[in-house]
């Protein structure tokens, strides 16, 4: 009996915790997307919330803002990260280089990474100042707003600085476990380095790319800071649509944050699910 | 050939230089005095802002202090909950073992906004929030599936068979624990313990909600100058609370090696 129960008694301290603190929160925020916030006097139960939300034209900018953003950066991320990693793969002397800069990214926070990109690319900037060096512009002005923007460039920057060094560490690590000899056999055969790349190199690293590609994705759509110090008053993204209606001091609104809250989390399990489907397809085809 | 791999050179240098520029200007801003438009480099350099984090009278270094204390005690939680965690979903098989795996690594896909904010009335009334307890518990969340991940894979590779053979022998379960298990673990907690800290660490909206401005964390403290654009301050915070990340980052490399220096051998 004891043997039986004992994986259970290992699990029963975290799960309370999760149980307690991760699952609760989300079911009394689904609770109160529902309109049950008894708290202040709201007892029924009723979509009333979401159908407004869903309409309201300044939350399908914001989502869209949101979408456009993760999708950007994650992509470009994966590509930075995959140049990179099989880059230092192929250069000889890769000891120590890659040690530094995987630990960096993880160390600065993302509010410190904002203020790098917000370094780089304000109007005062480094970038501006070395254009005006070069004669490029002559003026502050003549530089494009790059930071609070309506393309989101300067959020998408940082989030690429933060997360091409993830892609790159999980890359390189599938990258030095797969068989040399694979490549080998291949060259043998008559293929050249390209082809390398694309028939054998990339399917072996698919499915990482595919896993930390979501991973980051649904990271960049619920995280508040960087949009929050970077980007521009209209649209918002969600996670900061959310904040600014939390701050109502007006509790009815309450709300109103839970369902964009909720929308956040569904998405995110539906990427999870998208996730595990496609994993599945992957490792079918690989046999 | 030869072309090919001077391309790669190029782009590995090119990539690897944008990812560590940014910190170079950072560190630079940092001792700047006066920095005008549109020079290249600063007219004068001064550490003003240095002398205003470790003036004791602005209080940041004393709230330094309680943050490192606040992530130990997060870190040391995490990793005293995990082990157990990470032992059941690494060696044995039960039923619902998928169900737990997923729901463990669930915090880090879910936005941490929405579960503090759907947290936060509870933890009002049951009088967390504002609370330096309140904080320690919400920091958990994001910090758990970091360290539930890596333990397990610690322990899916080593198995039981080193425990059981100790057991055999006539070892109790906490020796079997302190002697056996721990040592074989040292390099997983090491790196477990690392990434828990860094993310209680810089754990900014969290701290910001539970904590209701009563709480006060260096990554809270700094949060400000980055959003007001004041560049010098904004900086000199930004090496500090990275100095005293790898710092502890060390202290913590220290304290797991000489504990279990040269017991480890026979891990993997």
């Amino acid at each position: 009996m004891y043997k039986k129960l004992k994986p259970y008694i290992m699990l029963a301290p975290v799960m309370i915790i999760i149980l307690g603190i991760f699952t609760m929160g989300l079911v009394l925020g689904f609770f109160q997307s529902l309109g049950y916030f008894p708290v202040i006097g709201l007892n029924d139960f009723t979509l009333k919330y979401y159908k407004e939300v869903l309409l309201d034209k300044s939350f399908i900018d914001s989502f869209k803002f949101s979408i456009y953003i993760s999708l950007i950066s994650s992509v470009l991320s994966v590509i930075i990260g995959v140049l990179l990693a099989y880059s230092i793969f192929q250069s000889k002397h890769k000891k120590g280089i890659e040690e530094i800069i995987y630990k960096l990214p993880i160390i600065v926070p993302h509010s410190i990474a904002a203020l790098l990109v917000y370094n780089m690319l304000t109007q005062s900037g480094v970038l501006a100042r070395v254009l005006f060096s070069l004669g490029f512009i002559s003026e502050q002005a003549q530089f494009p707003s790059l930071i609070f923007d309506k393309n989101g460039i300067g959020i998408i920057v940082t989030y690429i600085w933060k997360e091409t060094p993830f892609i790159a560490m999980v890359v390189y690590t599938v990258l030095s476990n797969i068989n040399e000899k694979l490549a080998e056999a291949a060259l043998n055969l008559g293929a050249n380095k390209r082809q390398v790349f694309w028939r054998i190199i990339l399917p072996l690293i698919m499915p990482s790319i595919l896993s930390s590609f979501i991973i980051i994705f649904s990271f960049s759509f619920g995280s508040f800071e960087v949009p929050y110090l970077l980007g521009p008053t209209n649209p918002k993204t969600l996670p900061v649509k959310a904040y600014i209606e939390y701050t109502n001091p007006d509790l009815t609104h309450r709300p109103y944050t839970m369902v964009i809250n909720m929308i956040l989390t569904f998405y995110s399990f539906l990427l999870v699910w998208l996730y595990s489907k496609t994993f599945k397809l992957i490792s079918k085809f690989n046999g | 050939m030869k072309r090919n791999s001077y391309i790669s050179k190029v782009i590995m240098c090119v990539i690897i230089f944008l990812l560590i520029f940014p910190l170079g200007v950072v560190l630079l801003w940092s001792f700047v005095k006066i920095w005008p438009w549109p020079n290249l480099v600063p007219r004068d350099f001064g550490i003003r802002a240095f002398e205003y984090i470790l003036n004791p009278n602005n209080k940041s270094i004393r709230i330094l202090c309680f943050s490192v204390c606040l992530s130990s005690v997060v870190t040391v939680i995490t990793l005293l909950i995990s082990i157990p965690a990470a032992k059941a979903l690494g060696v044995y098989n039960f039923k619902g073992k998928d169900f737990f795996k997923i729901l463990v690594l669930a915090p880090i896909i879910v936005p941490t906004i929405a579960v503090a904010m759907g947290i936060h009335v509870a933890f009002i009334k049951l009088g967390l929030a504002n609370t330096v307890l309140g904080v320690v518990l919400v920091h958990l969340i994001p910090c758990l599936p970091y360290g539930i991940r890596i333990l397990t894979n610690v322990f899916e590779i080593i198995g039981e068979s080193m425990e059981m053979q100790a057991r055999v022998l006539g070892a109790n379960s906490i020796q079997t624990f302190i002697r056996i298990t721990l040592p074989l673990i040292a390099p997983g907690l090491l790196s477990a313990g690392s990434l828990v800290f860094i993310v209680s660490f810089s754990q900014y909206f969290l701290t910001f909600l539970i904590g209701g401005g009563r709480i006060i964390t260096f990554s809270m403290l700094m949060f400000p100058y980055i959003q007001s654009g004041d560049r010098m301050m904004a900086c000199s915070y930004s090496i500090v609370f990275i100095l005293s990340t790898l710092v502890i980052l060390l202290i913590i490399e220290k304290i797991v090696r000489s504990y279990y220096k040269g017991e480890n051998y026979f891990y993997m």
